[in-house]
């Protein structure tokens, strides 16, 4: 058979021949995987380290931004209302308080009860309080929002109000607040980079060893008139089934380790009394992302460290 | 049919690893290619695999331009070249009949046709008996003509040698050479670097004497040396 018959029969089979060539590549990856299990135990411990370190630090922020968020989302927006409103007035603006989508939920305090708390804070300088009386109070509402990013519009809507004499909003506290988060995220973020770029080069590095193991099976391939792909998938799929297999293996035990520091944080915080202001997230609600997060990772790092290995040895 | 027209190759560390040669091999020749060490004779072969470019001038391999071919053709020019090597490069991993079938499977030949032809391949260099045995079993010869039987199994127009008998005594060194022998009688063009005097004075082939990178001598039916 000469080689234009043989390519005539290549190009009949093509289909054929493409499924064959995947169970090649698929059986291949395995066994290397497998027929390297040093090596390969050595890629996997890198992935699962440094996916930990990642997860550390991603928990971290994720709690950080969550306890920042719902320390914001405690500040009252209080609003005072004139002194010399009449009750009608007064239940109107409440109407509207109520009524307003944005609002979490309310409390009026009444004359009375202002003056009962000034009263109770100053039991001491009773001499201050003299002669005061709860007609010289206003009445008020302490308002939370559901949603921290809505509090200036709140507030502006609220001051332009008939009978609303003053709206008291902590504006400057939040946005250093706010300030803080957004420089934690970003420095956050940077550190991250970093973590990952450098768990990439040590898995790039790693698999190194496995293709230098394999550099004469390589060789051998080039010069027989195999693809650069052919050569390649089988050891790119490798560098998959390392990271993926790291990412669940660091996602257990992320979860494990998690939820050992949740209940303990959670025991110390009730002890102290401190339960409501540091509340850790659960990992249900985002165990999921954070094991998708740590897949592509994982996958990603594996399959890029080896083409970064083979890269060098194709070169024949 | 392999064709170079003033071929050079200069080496990035300034070696002169092949100059000014020009010559053409028809379909069906064999070819000694001779010379000291470091003489050119592996440049010329490489640069025939593309393994290396050619510094200046045309090198034309069957029907492929070696001096400007993109990088993803060279499989393909490699699928119509044999290759053997000093040092047989086999798996060891992998039986004889999986070193030669494995050749196939990366060109992605169909099942039917890998069955068919490394049995044929295998009965060639006479090893259909050592099918199942792996490659450290066997003996310097044996596993030269495995390497051989991979070279041929996909049915190659050229066959490259580079000292194919370099590790082997002498007896057997004319075993693979008759082997080398009997491919080009089927018609493989069959092209040898080797530093065998005795066997390629008895073989009468065409011979290129190389020394500096340069071919300084070109004949049919040639000798090692030009002395008689």
């Amino acid at each position: 058979m000469n080689t234009e018959e043989l390519f005539g029969t290549y190009r009949k089979g093509i289909i054929q021949m493409k499924i064959r060539t995947i169970k090649y590549i698929v059986k291949e990856g395995f066994t290397n995987t497998h027929r390297n299990l040093l090596m390969s135990l050595a890629s996997l411990s890198m992935v699962i380290a440094s996916l930990l370190v990642f997860g550390i630090f991603l928990m971290l922020i994720i709690n950080f931004s969550y306890n920042l968020n719902r320390l914001k989302a405690q500040v009252e927006i209080v609003v005072f209302l004139e002194k010399d409103i009449s009750r009608l007035e007064a239940d109107e603006i409440e109407l509207k308080i109520k009524n307003d989508e944005r609002v979490l939920t309310y409390t009026r305090i009444s004359k009375e009860q202002a003056y009962a708390t000034l009263v109770k804070e100053y039991l001491e300088d009773s001499d201050l309080i003299e002669g005061l009386t709860p007609d010289f109070l206003s009445e008020s509402f302490r308002i939370h929002l559901k949603n921290v990013e809505d509090s200036s519009a709140f507030t502006q809507e609220m001051s332009s109000l008939q009978g609303v004499e003053d709206v008291n909003y902590p504006y400057e506290s939040l946005k250093k607040l706010s300030t803080v988060l957004n420089w934690i995220n970003a420095g956050s973020m940077v550190v991250l980079t970093l973590l990952l770029i450098i768990s990439v080069s040590i898995i790039a590095n790693t698999i190194k060893l496995t293709v230098f193991a394999r550099r004469k099976e390589i060789e051998i391939m080039k010069y027989i008139g195999a693809s650069d792909w052919f050569i390649r998938w089988p050891f790119f799929l490798e560098g998959m089934i390392i990271g993926f297999t790291g990412a669940l293996v660091s996602f257990i035990l992320t979860s494990y380790l998690y939820n050992s520091v949740e209940s303990y944080v959670n025991g110390q915080t009730l002890e102290y009394g401190i339960n409501d202001l540091i509340k850790l997230v659960p990992l249900g609600n985002v165990g999921g992302q954070i094991f998708i997060i740590y897949a592509i990772i994982g996958v990603v790092m594996g399959s890029i460290g080896s083409v970064i290995s083979v890269r060098k040895h194709l070169n024949v | 049919m392999i064709e170079f027209r003033n071929v050079t190759k200069l080496y990035q560390n300034g070696c002169v690893g092949l100059q000014n040669a020009t010559f053409k091999i028809e379909k069906g020749e064999f070819v000694f290619i001779v010379g000291p060490s470091g003489s050119g004779k592996s440049t010329l072969l490489k640069l025939m695999l593309r393994e290396e470019v050619p510094t200046e001038g045309e090198v034309y391999v069957n029907e492929f331009s070696i001096h400007d071919m993109p990088r993803r053709e060279v499989p393909y020019l490699r699928r119509g070249l044999g290759v053997v090597f000093q040092d047989f490069r086999l798996l060891p991993n992998k039986t004889v009949y999986e070193n030669v079938a494995f050749a196939m499977q990366i060109v992605e030949a169909q099942p039917k046709d890998i069955r068919r032809q490394v049995p044929v391949a295998l009965a060639l260099v006479g090893l259909s008996k050592k099918a199942k045995v792996y490659p450290d079993q066997l003996s310097g010869g044996e596993q030269q003509r495995v390497a051989l039987a991979r070279a041929i199994v996909n049915n190659p127009s050229v066959l490259l040698a580079d000292e194919p008998t370099g590790n082997l005594d002498p007896e057997t060194s004319w075993e693979i050479m008759s082997l080398l022998d009997e491919i080009n009688q089927r018609g493989t063009t069959v092209i040898v670097a080797t530093h065998e005097k005795n066997i390629v004075d008895q073989m009468k082939k065409r011979v290129f004497n190389l020394e500096y990178g340069r071919i300084i001598r070109d004949v049919q039916e040639g000798n090692y040396t030009n002395e008689d």
